[in-house]
């Protein structure tokens, strides 16, 4: 029996009269490489706040890793590595600072050691002592993936994390998301529109229109129920118009 | 390790390595010394002026004698203080704003709230760190105006006058954390960074300069250099017997002059450090009792800024403020 490693009950979230996301619920079992589907503004964002608990829901419940994001965030926050789209880090400290920085806050006392091994798993050494300021976006997306998976998290949630990458760090980030999930078993969450990459990394997808789950498969039925010409750019084009 | 010593240590690094940072505080120091040479040189133009007397007394035959100016180390650093005043509290609201907005612009505050951290660990942290900073920037500044005093000024300093430097210090640092503490909170109240700044900015401004600015104008001895009693040659007893009439206008003036953080700040310092006549060459122990109630007012005044700061930044405000 596969246990989820998130686990959503009508999670909502509005601003004001704005319903940003309504009646949320999913299951993402262990081990999946969550693909969230959206255009902009259909909520994938709201979704990966309120389940990293820098939202709170105004409906609704989430249980990531065994942890309810209402009554035991602080648990959430043990069991979740985040990276989140665009982030920059303190660009006066070094590559080593930073790390070093994060993992401290994750609770490793003496990190070095675990931050050597990231960064070899990674493949991104001999950059320790440069300032992470004089980094190019895919570098500091490496260390974007370093300081979410330095306390070896139980489920990663990564935001759009493709955003503004050359097509090179697209397929380097691909590949690292691949090795997270097959070498350690890491449930991976990410955000995204962009379909190729879903298509090449995601075991299973869901698909968001306008705070509404409207679609929730493995990515294997999903491809199956449709044409076989028909590509999964297609296919989130009919599922996402017929529910709107 | 705590959390909060994790975020304060963090600070210290990022900020031992910020040029804008250190290019304010070299500006200060600069300023300080620029301000000791000054007094310096407006001393011995005085000095110049009285052998110039002398002489001509002494040439004219006259068995008058005049008293020599004297010179007070520590009056040679009222412009020091008055640029601390205006530009430290400038300074300590852009370090304050700065360590908010960066966070919030380069996205690391969210990494920061998705680890599992206390509700007061950025807070504290920030907090820490920032006063940390503070204290070690009025250290050297101290230091500076040490020795600034005894090179540039050539002015003999006594065990009293490092005591008196190093309360009037204190007074400074306090006087810098709550600007800090003040921008800091400002800016993590706001959803726009730019509106904080700008709060903080306005705040500084009314407190800083015009406030301070209405009270001295408002004061009649201030409307003739050198004092208006002084240059209509009043004695001290008539002096006060004249300003007994006005005791309501002096009332309100001086209430307005209270109001300003900036002005209890000020007299501290300008009494500490004998800047003000009145406490020049007094026992510290006189200047204490004198002083205690803006010493009281300062400090929690800063105080008050540092817990707005703290609830400003917790952890629930710091999500709310995000989303």
């Amino acid at each position: 029996m596969t246990t989820s490693a998130i686990s959503t009950a009508a999670l909502t979230r509005s601003f004001g009269a704005h319903q940003a996301l309504a009646d949320l619920t999913l299951d993402v079992p262990q081990g999946e490489v969550f693909g969230l589907l959206g255009h902009n503004g259909a909520g994938k964002t709201t979704t990966v706040n309120l389940l990293t608990t820098l939202l709170e829901p105004t409906a609704g419940d989430a249980m990531i890793n065994g942890h309810s994001v209402k009554t035991d965030a602080a648990g959430v926050r043990q069991s979740i590595g985040y990276l989140p789209e665009n982030v920059q880090f303190y660009d006066n400290l070094t590559l080593l600072e930073n790390l070093r920085f994060f993992a401290r806050l994750s609770g490793l006392r003496r990190p070095d050691a675990r931050i050597r091994d990231v960064l070899t798993f990674l493949d991104f050494t001999g950059h320790d002592n440069q300032r992470v300021g004089t980094f190019s976006k895919g570098m500091r997306q490496r260390v974007g993936i370093a300081q979410a998976v330095l306390h070896a998290p139980a489920v990663l949630f990564l935001d759009e994390p493709t955003s503004g990458l050359d097509p090179e760090g697209v397929r380097t980030l691909r590949k690292t998301i691949v090795r997270l999930n097959h070498e350690f078993g890491m449930t991976i969450f990410m955000n995204t529109h962009l379909l190729s990459e879903v298509t090449k990394t995601c075991t299973s997808i869901g698909i968001l229109n306008h705070g509404r789950l409207v679609h929730h498969d493995s990515m294997s039925n999903t491809l199956a129920a449709f044409p076989a010409d028909e590509s999964l750019e297609d296919i989130y084009f009919q599922l996402d118009s017929a529910a709107a | 390790m705590n959390s909060t010593w994790i975020v304060a240590e963090k600070e210290l690094l990022d900020l031992r390595r910020d040029r804008l940072f250190a290019i304010l505080i070299g500006f200060l120091a600069v300023a300080t010394l620029i301000s000791v040479a000054v007094a310096s040189a407006d001393f011995r133009n005085q000095l110049d002026a009285y052998n110039l007397y002398v002489a001509n007394l002494a040439n004219s035959g006259s068995t008058v004698t005049a008293a020599a100016p004297q010179l007070f180390p520590l009056k040679l650093l009222r412009g020091g203080i008055e640029y601390l005043e205006i530009l430290g509290a400038l300074f300590a609201i852009v370090l304050g704003y700065g360590t908010i907005a960066k966070e919030k612009h380069r996205g690391t505050l969210h990494l920061f709230l998705s680890r599992p951290v206390g509700r007061f660990a950025f807070a504290g942290g920030k907090m820490l760190g920032l006063s940390i900073v503070w204290l070690g920037v009025v250290a050297a500044l101290t230091a500076v105006s040490l020795i600034a005093v005894v090179t540039i000024g050539h002015a003999p300093i006594q065990g009293i006058d490092v005591a008196r430097l190093l309360i009037a210090g204190g007074f400074a640092w306090l006087y810098l954390v709550f600007w800090t503490a003040l921008a800091v909170g400002l800016t993590a109240l706001s959803t726009r960074l730019s509106t904080g700044l700008i709060v903080a900015l306005v705040i500084w401004l009314a407190f800083v300069l015009i406030i301070p600015q209405i009270g001295d104008t408002m004061d009649p001895d201030n409307q003739v250099p050198g004092g208006l009693f002084a240059t209509l040659q009043i004695q001290k007893a008539d002096e006060l017997a004249v300003l007994a009439q006005f005791s309501a206008f002096d009332g309100i003036r001086n209430g307005l002059e209270v109001s300003s953080v900036t002005k209890h700040f000020e007299r501290l310092t300008f009494a500490f450090l004998g800047i003000k006549d009145q406490y020049n060459q007094q026992p510290l122990s006189l200047v204490w009792a004198a002083m205690l109630p803006y010493a009281i007012t300062l400090t929690v005044a800063t105080l008050a800024a540092v817990v707005f700061a703290a609830l400003a930044t917790t952890r629930r405000t710091l999500q709310r403020k995000q989303s």
